[in-house]
């Protein structure tokens, strides 16, 4: 719904004043059009066709574009443009001035074998029934220039696009789009709950929330049918461009999408895997019910000097749930082993928040001396969201622990379930943006040129949140909705001055508004050699200072070199090659003391000190000092008239000055792309890409945690340093991720006349390893005989291979009609550690999972028939 | 490490770019007060055969690429001028650098020769609309809008050079190709045309669109399809879509050029908004927030997270989980524990923490709470 919330813009009142003023408008000249300018829309096709007018590059005009030389010319890179479909001059309307042409294409699509296969249909929704595969209807007034446009096609409802253009070359164009586009986040789901799709997820009988075994919810999960999670864009929208006045060219679009469907989700009820028989996490799944509305404004002025652009992008997000409920089906205890007081059983989620977002933003450009240009940019921008906040948990009685008197942890959750526990009602979050960037460029003469620029850039979180208790005079919040606390006596999540209890007890009392101001100084040059080669050299000084973090200055110094030439050998190549060195100021491991209750007064260090927040040694690798090596080669060769070879070799290095955290990345590949088309009937195509990439890193188990077999507040737990009795050296580990794709690609397409043939064959394979080494034992989770040795040394493989064949004969019946027979064969083959066992259940004591993941193996089969019909 | 303070790097930029403004401003003041003169124009040069305008007119054939001949063979258009005239009529003829004694000549001469290269643009959207303007007010340059002027290439038609040409070995730079589409193309969505990564390698208009047919449905691109064109080049951007996870540009849903804006951009790389993230709002609204407790990473910049051209991982994500939350998160207890294949499904020790979406089954929030009681992203 587009519909007012308190004192917010109106997207309703914004859209129908967009629409008054597009009626309003004056069409008159216009230069093109400003659709790169606006993210989004710009392609419209499907699984059917790709491209969304396949159907129209047929037959191939055999006079190419020339009589004067045979084949095809190139681009200036060397790559052949194809041979263009014959022209088709359109048919007279009636007496005007008026032409049109078009094509119908329709038929029927037989889906079969695994057609639930996930990655077969990820973004496609087939199904075996009746589709339009393409309408094109294009009408042109010669006379006038103008011109009215239709395409459309449909595989399913949910997966279908239809656009109306129209307008008058040069003057104005007018746009309206409608299209629904799938995506399917599983094929394999099996969740347990009442009410998918919902905000409120309950058990089904005989399932108990909160009384429930973990054999009684396998049942349940064993029972419970398979389904399909997944969600569906539809978008429809209106556009306008044309001049206003003079050479003052505008635009203006309004697009609407509403997505819905479900997604997989998370749900907690606090740890299993230190205490068997307790806690829960569940998979759960949520629902997806949004709504955006985007408008998009621009107007500019081209004169031979200055280039003028306004530009207002606004986007107003609206959810229609903002909360999921789900029942957990699983008991809790405490650890302490005293009668359990508290009975959590629900949990809750808070969805994404409306929000609202404006951006307006100047461009200006002034042509100087020298071949020159100096442009200036600059941007404000806000996003902005106040919905209601819920209240800090959905339980009712008591939660917490009660041990004896005076050990009592429980509180009241009626202290706490309403939002009379907030410090205030809504969120009042806002972020403004702030852009300005100047650049000059000089090309004195053909043989050089420079180019200098400065951006600076400002993110600015104004959100201020304390998390206060009105009710109980308490900061900090309930965790895990009361579950948490209800199983570990003191972990609530509160905090209380007043209370010995939770006088010491550490906990988040505020918001982290991050935020940062990024100043990018930016000089080149590039050098002409002859009319065929040329060299450039980039240095970049990137200064940013982020807000609350680890650092409050980073500066990355990069230096670029890229080398061009048209005539390697006939071939054009480029080349590039950049080196960058980042670092920046002391790295503080903790600077969030702020947000935490230990900067409250009245907060009392705990007898063994505040556990540190994380090893000292660690560098969050946004942050860490880093070099860094980037080499690219592009090359294209022109192959005797009709064909062209292509290649691509690449690899980057990257190293990261951190004993602990992200250590290293590299990755390296290559392409090689053959394109023949020795006559316009004949069209071939090879592929092959090859690509391996590896990141490391290091990471230190602790010493003092009840997964480590030690109890909490062992000493030493206030030493951060990476060798210290809380990380010591013998806990330390290295993970190493290693991945390798393979890519190959056969297509060719032949007109024999009355017969065209085509096919293609494509094959992707993708496999990854995560490995891993370790001082002792004791950097791993589990530690007993059994676990050491099922650790091993890494993961088993993940792997993602998928082999399609695509078959296609079109049959000319005569000038206006055909038939297209086509079919595809598509198997493929899935493993992912993550879902590991989950072919047998879903179910592990306290934790129950929906999605079983990918087929791992599958194999399905299209067939299809379609009528063209040439208009 | 600063190697040159910012306060110099800005002063420099500023002292440089006023300086050059001001010194060139007379000079362009001159040089625009120039090419108003059609005098000064390569359209309305004195033609250096010493002929007249006129003289061309009598002797060559009109330069309406081929209105009057439609108009004679298609009853139902009406005679030439009777409508207003449209934006195109004033199409101004560019100077080739290489031939600058060149004369216009006129459509029909080009044609003459050129005439399969006659049919083919004619029906492309960019030479259709020449024509629709030629139609209505009579002869003018159409050829010549875009390849200059004629005379030179019409007397020695196999010297390179003579005519701006637009493709492999022709002897135009990829500079003065860029002018002749940019004196009309100017401003809008190539208003950082100049400095962008596609001009600084070199890169001509012609190397993704040819006007000269329709090749695209829309665009006037140089292949069938916006992916299609960048896929020359960036064939290894193309092959990660193949991916396990990827955005839905393989199912032809969506293109390039749907975030990036090839003719140049003030973010890197080539992006259309300010910044990475605020390319991904645009579709991933709800992820903008501003949320009541923020994930640094995710608030900073997506690509932390997710590899957007595709990944073997799931949701785009640039390493498995938990190996991509453990780059961080070091915290004592249970967040720095070394998981392995004891822990899995099939393991002796099956764990949330590395089974099916792992850290994501309790921190499910992970893009940011709104929820009082979510700073851990469990709400």
């Amino acid at each position: 719904m587009l519909a007012q919330k308190g004192n917010r813009t109106t997207p309703k009142a914004l859209a129908l004043g967009l629409l008054a003023g597009l009626l309003g408008m004056q069409c008159a000249m216009a230069g093109d059009t400003s659709g790169t300018m606006r993210v989004g829309d710009m392609q419209y096709g499907n699984g059917l066709d790709l491209r969304g007018w396949t159907p129209m590059l047929y037959p191939a005009d055999p006079d190419g574009t020339s009589y004067l030389h045979p084949g095809m010319l190139r681009t200036p890179t060397g790559a052949l443009y194809p041979y263009p479909p014959m022209a088709d001059a359109g048919r007279p309307l009636g007496q005007g001035d008026w032409t049109y042409a078009g094509l119908l294409q329709f038929g029927y699509l037989h889906v079969g074998g695994d057609r639930n296969a996930e990655y077969f249909r990820q973004y496609d929704d087939w199904k075996s029934g009746a589709v339009l595969g393409l309408f094109a209807l294009d009408f042109n007034n010669r006379k006038t220039g103008s011109y009215v446009d239709f395409r459309g096609s449909r595989i399913s409802g949910d997966d279908q696009f239809y656009r109306l253009r129209g307008g008058r070359y040069g003057s104005y164009r007018i746009e309206a789009f409608y299209r629904d586009m799938p995506h399917t986040v599983s094929t394999s789901a099996y969740p347990i709950w009442n009410g998918v799709g919902g905000t409120d997820l309950t058990l089904p009988a005989p399932l108990v929330a909160g009384a429930s075994t973990p054999a009684q919810v396998a049942a349940a999960s064993a029972a419970t049918p398979r389904r399909s999670i997944g969600l569906t864009r539809t978008r429809a929208g209106l556009g306008y461009e044309g001049v206003l006045y003079r050479d003052w060219i505008g635009s203006a679009s309004i697009t609407n999408e509403k997505r819905t469907g479900t997604r997989l989700w998370g749900g907690s009820m606090f740890f299993n895997f230190p205490f068997p028989d307790n806690g829960g996490v569940l998979e759960t799944v949520r629902p997806i019910d949004f709504r955006t509305t985007d408008i998009n404004l621009s107007l500019r002025n081209v004169g031979k000097v200055w280039r003028f652009l306004a530009t207002y992008n606004g986007s107003f997000f609206r959810n229609h749930k903002d909360h999921l409920n789900f029942e957990s089906p699983f008991r809790l205890w405490n650890v302490v082993g005293t009668p359990q007081v508290a009975d959590i059983k629900n949990g809750q989620f808070s969805l994404e928040p409306d929000n609202d977002y404006h951006n307006l933003r100047l461009d200006l450009s002034r042509e100087l001396k020298g071949n020159g240009q100096f442009t200036v940019a600059g941007a404000w921008g806000t996003m902005r969201q106040n919905d209601a906040l819920l209240a800090p948990t959905t339980c009712v009685g008591t939660g917490g622990i009660f041990i004896a008197p005076p050990v009592n942890y429980t509180f009241q959750c009626a202290n706490w379930n309403t939002t009379a526990a907030l410090s205030r009602k809504n969120a009042n979050a806002r972020i403004d943006t702030g852009l300005l960037d100047a650049r000059v460029s000089f090309h004195p003469t053909a043989a050089f040129g420079w180019h200098a620029g400065l951006r600076w850039y400002r993110e600015d979180d104004k959100t201020r949140y304390l998390a206060y208790n009105p009710l109980t005079g308490q900061y900090g919040y309930i965790s895990e909705n009361g579950s948490q606390g209800s199983v570990v006596p003191g972990e609530t999540g509160i905090f209380d001055s007043r209370n010995p209890l939770y006088r010491s007890a550490n906990v988040t009392v505020r918001n982290n508004p991050f935020g940062y101001t990024d100043t990018l100084f930016e000089l080149g040059g590039d050098w002409q050699f002859g009319s065929k080669s040329s060299l450039g050299v980039v240095y970049t000084f990137d200064h940013n200072r982020p807000k609350y973090r680890e650092r409050r200055r980073v500066d990355d110094q990069r230096i670029k070199f890229d080398w061009v030439s048209r005539d390697v050998i006939g071939a054009t190549v480029r080349l590039s090659w950049e080196y960058a060195r980042r670092d920046g100021d002391r790295y503080n491991y903790d600077p969030y003391e702020q947000f935490f209750s230990r900067s409250l007064p009245g907060f009392v260090v705990p007898a063994n000190g505040i556990a540190v927040h994380t090893v000292a040694d660690m560098r969050k690798y946004d942050l860490s000092n880093r070099t860094e090596s980037k080499a690219r080669v592009i090359i294209t060769h022109p192959w005797g008239e009709s064909a062209t070879l292509s290649a691509t070799f690449y690899g980057n290095r990257d190293r990261y000055d951190a004993l602990i955290g992200r250590q290293n990345t590299q990755t390296t590949g290559a392409t090689v792309q053959w394109d023949w088309q020795p006559t316009p009937a004949t069209t071939v195509n090879a592929y092959l890409g090859a690509e391996s990439s590896r990141m490391g890193i290091s990471n230190v188990n602790d010493a003092d945690g009840p997964d480590n077999g030690k109890a909490l507040g062992t000493i030493g737990q206030t030493n951060p340093n990476l060798g210290g009795p809380l990380y010591p050296y013998a806990n330390q580990w290295w993970e190493l991720d290693r991945e390798s794709n393979r890519n190959a690609g056969l297509s060719f397409s032949h007109d024999f006349g009355r017969v065209r043939l085509d096919g293609s064959y494509n094959y992707t394979g993708s496999f990854g390893h995560v490995g891993y080494s370790y001082a002792t034992i004791g950097a791993l989770a589990y530690r007993d005989p059994t676990a050491v040795a099922a650790s091993g040394s890494g993961f088993p493989d993940n792997k993602y291979r998928t082999n399609t064949l695509d078959l296609g004969v079109n049959f000319t019946v005569n000038r206006s009609v055909g038939v297209r027979v086509f079919g595809r064969y598509e198997t493929g083959a899935f493993s992912d550690w993550h879902y590991a066992g989950f072919d047998n259940t879903l179910s592990y004591d306290h934790r129950i999972y929906t999605d079983k993941g990918g087929q791992l193996h599958y194999s399905v089969s299209l067939v299809g028939v379609m009528l063209n019909l040439k208009l | 490490m600063r190697v040159i303070s910012l306060f110099l790097a800005a002063l420099l930029c500023v002292m440089l770019g006023a300086a050059t403004m001001l010194l060139g401003s007379r000079d362009l003041q001159a040089q625009q007060a120039a090419t108003s003169d059609p005098a000064a124009t390569g359209n309305g040069h004195a033609p250096a055969s010493g002929l007249s305008q006129s003289d061309i007119a009598r002797m060559l054939p009109a330069t309406d690429m081929g209105a009057n001949a439609a108009r004679q063979n298609n009853p139902h258009l009406a005679s030439m001028g009777d409508s207003p005239a449209t934006p195109f009529d004033g199409a101004p003829i560019p100077a080739n650098p290489l031939a600058p004694n060149a004369d216009a000549v006129g459509a029909k001469t080009c044609v003459a020769c050129h005439a399969q290269e006659n049919v083919q643009a004619s029906h492309s959207l960019h030479v259709a609309s020449f024509r629709a303007g030629a139609a209505n007010t009579g002869p003018q340059a159409a050829c010549e809008s875009c390849h200059g002027p004629g005379s030179e290439h019409a007397k020695d038609p196999t010297a390179p050079g003579k005519i701006i040409a637009f493709t492999h070995d022709a002897k135009t730079s990829p500079q003065t190709q860029a002018g002749v589409c940019l004196s009309c193309h100017a401003g809008g969505a190539r208003q950082h045309w100049i400095g962008s990564i596609h001009q600084n390698r070199g890169l001509s208009c012609t190397d993704c669109h040819n006007p000269m047919a329709r090749l695209s449905p829309e665009g006037v691109l140089a292949k069938s399809s916006i992916n299609e064109v960048c896929a020359t080049c960036h064939q290894d951007i193309r092959a990660k879509f193949n991916r396990r996870s990827h955005m839905p540009l393989p199912e032809g849903q969506m293109a390039c050029t749907d975030c990036h804006n090839p003719h140049g951009s003030i973010t890197k790389p080539l992006l259309k908004t300010d910044t990475v993230n605020e390319t991904c709002y645009t579709c991933h609204a709800e992820k903008r927030g501003p949320f009541l407790f923020e994930h640094a990473p995710v608030r900073q910049n997506c690509l932390n997270c997710h590899d957007v051209h595709g990944s073997n991982q799931q949701t785009l994500l640039v390493a498995p989980i938990p190996m991509l939350c453990q780059q961080c998160h070091t915290m004592t207890r249970h967040p720095n524990d070394l998981q392995g294949a004891a822990g899995l499904g099939t393991g002796p020790h099956p764990d949330e923490r590395l089974m099916g979406r792992g850290c994501l089954s309790c921190h499910a929030n992970i893009h940011g709470s709104n929820n009082p009681s979510g700073p851990k992203f469990h709400k």
